[in-house]
């Protein structure tokens, strides 16, 4: 193989590495940029909320009981669903969540880590036992949405998936404990 | 070589049967979860093959090829024999039991847990032992490599020591720093579980341990694939490499940059605030830069190669380079891949694009083509070009080789590109059998199979890579004597000890973890989270 | 022509103090911009939208208090009647893993033989086979009878007898037994569908596989039964009483979930598959 020497001075060599480096840092910016901007302005965020609870004890009592699971409207008109995922299902399977309004949905673990995205929308997040997962949205388009379990849970992984009943909000009445389940199809 | 030959060539050979084994494993995956292979398979099946098909291509695979290749580096490039040699082999026979031990704990059906396990699932005791077996096996490399660049530069004073080495120590000192992740977790945490020394486990701790772990590991598999950019694709092009400090800086920023943005991985996750994963995703932002330096760099020197070949004209010199060379091919065929994957990897760095994408089949789709294509088409590159040199014969032609580079490229194309596109569908992760009835998920089913396509033509590349190798071995040419490491247009002649070595760097590297993991990391020992209980896949 | 500029090479040290300078002053100044922004600016900014105070949304950012640094918290809510009160904790498994079978015999001799056997094989087709059968499972159904989290007229007062100790040494006795291995090919039959059912569910309705809980090894909930050799009346008369919500001391209802979707023809095949031996 050939080794011919060629004829760069060094200076034009760093020079063009450096106007390289120039164009890399304005798109280190740009993305950067782009995120700062989102967070500032529109408030997208990774899920955030540390909030630790007890999977051993969650069936028990409080928050996430089995009576309590499923959507209400609280007092203040806030939508808040709440979600347990185990092995190898979500309870409820079917959460009724209104059309252009605020939705927080709260999800916890029992046993393993879980995981679960809403087809179609930004809702995303891993359940973690020990922890509340939340995450806010805003379903813009009504639909019946497919959830499914993303993460590995164990073998019956593959089974576990809720559907999501967006409404919209003529059919979206809750009732008199504030609480909305699917319409019946 | 210094005898040094037959070191090598056991690491890439346990490397090389582990990725065969692998490929067909992930063959038949692909197709369990296809519309055609819809009734086959029980879970039971798939997640062990899941779990064996990522242990061997993400543990077996690289650490064992990067030993090798990292041997190899410390003899030719720094031209003296390999110290420590006994430690060497010792490394390599501990690793090798430690393969032994896993993949029997997977076989028996006792480590179901997939290769990025998830506590509280908790497998045999056999199966962590293993890895962590490996992991030292490792960690004598890591050693070793450091204690040659040591000896070599003080009896090289003042000297610039050799970028492939120079590399490949990089290499060996990010490992060091982020395995403390993954060991902690597996020591502290998941071991006793597994004893049943403890009945719970603390999952968002353990989580965060691995993600320490988790980025930087893949670029330990990648600083290799760049280390041949950088000292091996300039010479086989024929050209020069543009700039030797360039190459210094890239290694160093990996370095640097690699290990304190593990959160982009946990970026969807409940025990952490959006506080701590802004700050990791803003350094994660920064690890595209030596990808894209070196984008630049290596492209130039391909123009000096291809200008030096008589390319005229903006584009010219593309044409005059030697295609048919494999090492020159499989760089190019590696751009493409780079360019996509690196693409996807911006994009996942980006939670708001994150959210869309984590956990689907992108996710998939983008790590087999940045590491199963980019890298794995370049640790082939680097297997052909230096068989010569381990076994003293030469390829008979390189037609095999470069068919088989194209087989792959083509084929982690085909499968690829499909899970990208239903990733973003939002088709899911890890599944044995989806349920092609439900209109949504019939509609994935025809891409499903044009990736099963693509991984029956990666599979059919693998086997003609090991053919290709096995070959070598018996083939009547003697090795051709040529030089292998490129030079640079100007080598250095004196370098500042930042770019020669990482004292330096290993400071600021321990600055950036504890800004970036300390609270995270220290929020649990102050407030643990509620232990999940142990869900072992042994029946007690 | 090449040019090369004569200048004198500087040692290592010399050059190194610019590196060392810079290189420290843009890891910090990232590192300083990286904190500001997702520490300080952003949670701050955002919580003046959500009307939290900085200091709260800076808590937040950083994972000190719950809830995001850009929405309010909502308000919780709480009623609630357990399904179960067995709490798998660290000590329960304690007690669990230390418990005496041998005493538990004693207990097994005065109370349980009449209907389930000294080994574990029931004397009829009401009562359940215990031999072999999972330690944390008797457990928690002797756990539920005694708190009334599952009713049957001859086992609540039989549990309500025991204390937690007892139940986990009878709990460990039965464990102890060994199953009779029987050679489910020649007793049973396996037809596709349900083997289907067993090994790969149906998505279809969301159930995953029976195996994926049942099977030993599985990693599923503690309290999973073995199913494998149970008698089928006693199986189909549980199924039935988990789809009409009688039965309903399953967690979270997984298994009336499951058993309400089951067809009658399936809820008998299930229960001949696992009566045969089959795992």
């Amino acid at each position: 193989m050939s080794d011919a020497h060629p004829e760069i001075h060094e200076r034009r060599i760093l020079g063009t590495e450096l106007l390289w480096s120039f164009g890399v840092g304005v798109l280190v910016a740009a993305i950067l940029g782009m995120i700062l901007f989102t967070a500032l302005t529109m408030g997208v965020n990774p899920p955030s909320n540390v909030e630790r609870i007890d999977p051993k004890t969650l069936h028990l009592a409080g928050e996430f009981s089995e009576e309590n699971l499923g959507t209400t409207v609280g007092p203040d008109g806030r939508v808040t669903a709440r979600v347990i995922a185990t092995q190898f299902m979500f309870v409820p399977r079917c959460i009724a969540v209104p059309q252009r309004r605020l939705v927080t949905l709260r999800l916890s673990s029992p046993d393993v880590i879980h995981g679960i995205l809403v087809t179609g929308t930004n809702v995303n997040t891993m359940v973690v036992p020990g922890y509340v997962a939340q995450v806010h949205t805003e379903f813009t388009r009504s639909a019946d949405l497919l959830m499914p379990c993303h993460e590995y849970c164990g073998l019956g992984h593959s089974e576990m998936w809720a559907t999501v009943q967006v409404l919209p909000n003529d059919q979206f009445k809750p009732g008199p404990d504030g609480r909305v389940s699917c319409a019946q199809r | 070589m210094r005898n040094a030959e037959r070191l090598c060539l056991a690491h890439f050979w346990v490397a090389f049967a582990a990725f065969a084994g692998a490929a067909v494993l992930g063959v038949w995956q692909m197709w369990v979860r296809s519309p055609l292979g819809a009734q086959v398979g029980s879970p039971g099946h798939y997640f062990m093959s899941v779990t064996a098909h990522g242990v061997a291509m993400a543990y077996v695979l690289t650490t064992f090829f990067i030993m090798g290749f990292g041997y190899f580096v410390a003899v030719t490039a720094l031209d003296r024999p390999l110290p420590g040699k006994v430690w060497a082999w010792a490394g390599f026979w501990l690793g090798v039991i430690g393969v032994v031990l896993a993949v029997l704990a997977i076989g028996r059906g006792e480590a179901t847990v997939l290769f990025t396990f998830y506590p509280p699932l908790t497998a045999s005791v056999w199966f962590y032992l293993g890895l962590v077996l490996v992991v030292a096996a490792s960690w004598i490399w890591c050693v070793l490599m450091i204690v040659a660049m040591a000896d070599w530069k003080r009896e090289n004073p003042g000297q610039p020591a050799p970028l492939a080495m120079f590399a490949t120590v990089a290499n060996a000192v990010m490992w060091l720093w982020t395995t403390v992740g993954v060991a902690a977790e597996l020591v502290f945490q998941v071991i006793p579980a597994s004893l049943g020394l403890v009945q719970t486990i603390d999952v968002g701790l353990s989580r965060t341990l691995f993600s320490w772990t988790l980025h930087a590991i893949v670029y330990f598999w990648l600083l290799p694939a760049y280390t041949a950019f950088y000292t091996l694709a300039p010479r086989a092009a024929g050209g020069r490499l543009y700039s030797d400090t360039m190459g210094r800086l890239t290694f160093i920023l990996f370095l640097v940059y690699s290990l304190p943005v593990g959160m982009h991985h946990l970026m969807m996750d409940p025990e952490h605030g959006n506080g701590l994963k802004f700050l990791q995703t803003l350094l994660t932002v920064f690890v595209t830069v030596p990808t894209l330096l070196t984008i630049f760099t290596i492209t130039a020197s391909f123009e000096i190669a291809g200008r030096l070949r008589g390319g005229r004209g903006a584009f010219g010199w593309i044409r005059t380079l030697p295609w048919h060379r494999p090492m020159v091919l499989a760089t190019g065929l590696a751009f493409v891949m780079l360019g996509f994957g690196g693409f996807g990897g911006i994009v996942n760095n980006g939670y708001g694009m994150n959210a869309m994408v984590h956990n689907t089949s992108w996710v998939t789709a983008h790590f087999h083509l940045i590491f199963g294509g980019s890298v794995v088409i370049m640790y082939f590159a680097i297997a052909y070009e230096i068989w010569p040199r381990l076994t003293g014969r030469e390829h008979l032609s390189p037609a095999p080789l470069r068919l088989q580079l194209w087989l792959w490229f083509i084929g982690m194309m085909v499968m690829t590109v499909p899970w990208h596109w239903l990733g973003l569908q939002g088709q899911w992760r890890r599944v044995a059998n989806f349920n092609y009835a439900d209109p949504i998920i019939a509609g994935w089913g025809p891409w499903v199979i044009v990736s099963l396509a693509g991984g029956v033509i990666l599979l059919i590349s693998a086997m003609l890579f090991v053919r290709n190798l096995a070959v070598l071995h018996r083939s009547p040419a003697p090795a051709v004597a040529r030089p292998l490491y490129a030079l640079a247009v100007h080598p250095p002649q004196r370098v500042p000890a930042a770019l020669n070595g990482f004292g330096l760097w290993n400071i600021l590297v321990l600055v950036l973890m504890v800004a970036a993991y300390g609270w995270p990391i220290l929020q649990f020992v102050i407030d643990p989270s509620p232990g999940a209980i142990v869900h072992r896949t042994q029946w007690p | 022509m090449t040019e090369h500029r004569q200048q004198p090479i500087s040692e290592p040290h010399v050059l190194d103090q610019p590196w060392r300078l810079w290189s420290s002053i843009a890891i910090g100044g990232i590192l300083l911009l990286g904190i500001l922004l997702g520490v300080v600016i952003i949670p701050v900014v955002q919580g003046r939208g959500a009307g939290l105070d900085a200091y709260t949304a800076i808590c937040r950012a950083l994972g000190i208090l719950p809830g995001s640094p850009a929405q309010p918290q909502p308000s919780t809510q709480f009623p609630a009647t357990p399904v179960s009160q067995v709490v798998w904790t660290a000590d329960v498994l304690q007690i669990l893993s230390n418990a005496d079978p041998r005493r538990g015999y004693e207990k097994v001799q005065e109370v349980c033989v009449s209907c389930h056997g000294e080994k574990g094989d029931s004397v009829g087709p009401d009562f359940p086979h215990l031999a072999g059968q999972s330690g944390a499972a008797i457990y928690k159904q002797l756990y539920d009878y005694r708190t009334g989290s599952r009713t049957n007229p001859m086992m609540t007062d039989v549990a309500k007898a025991l204390d937690e100790k007892a139940i986990a040494d009878v709990a460990a006795y039965y464990a102890a037994q060994p199953k009779r291995n029987l050679n489910p090919r020649s007793l049973g039959e396996s037809p596709p569908n349900i083997v289907q059912l067993v090994e790969l569910g149906d998505p279809n309705r969301n159930i995953p596989p029976c195996a994926a809980c049942h099977r030993a090894g599985a990693a599923g909930p503690i309290e999973t039964p073995i199913l494998s050799e149970q008698r089928t009346e006693y199986l189909v008369a549980q199924l039935k009483a988990y789809a009409s919500g009688e039965r309903r001391n399953d967690v979270y209802g997984r298994m009336r979930t499951i058993a309400s979707q089951l067809t009658d023809a399936e809820i008998n095949g299930l229960a001949a598959y696992y009566r045969a031996g089959f795992k």
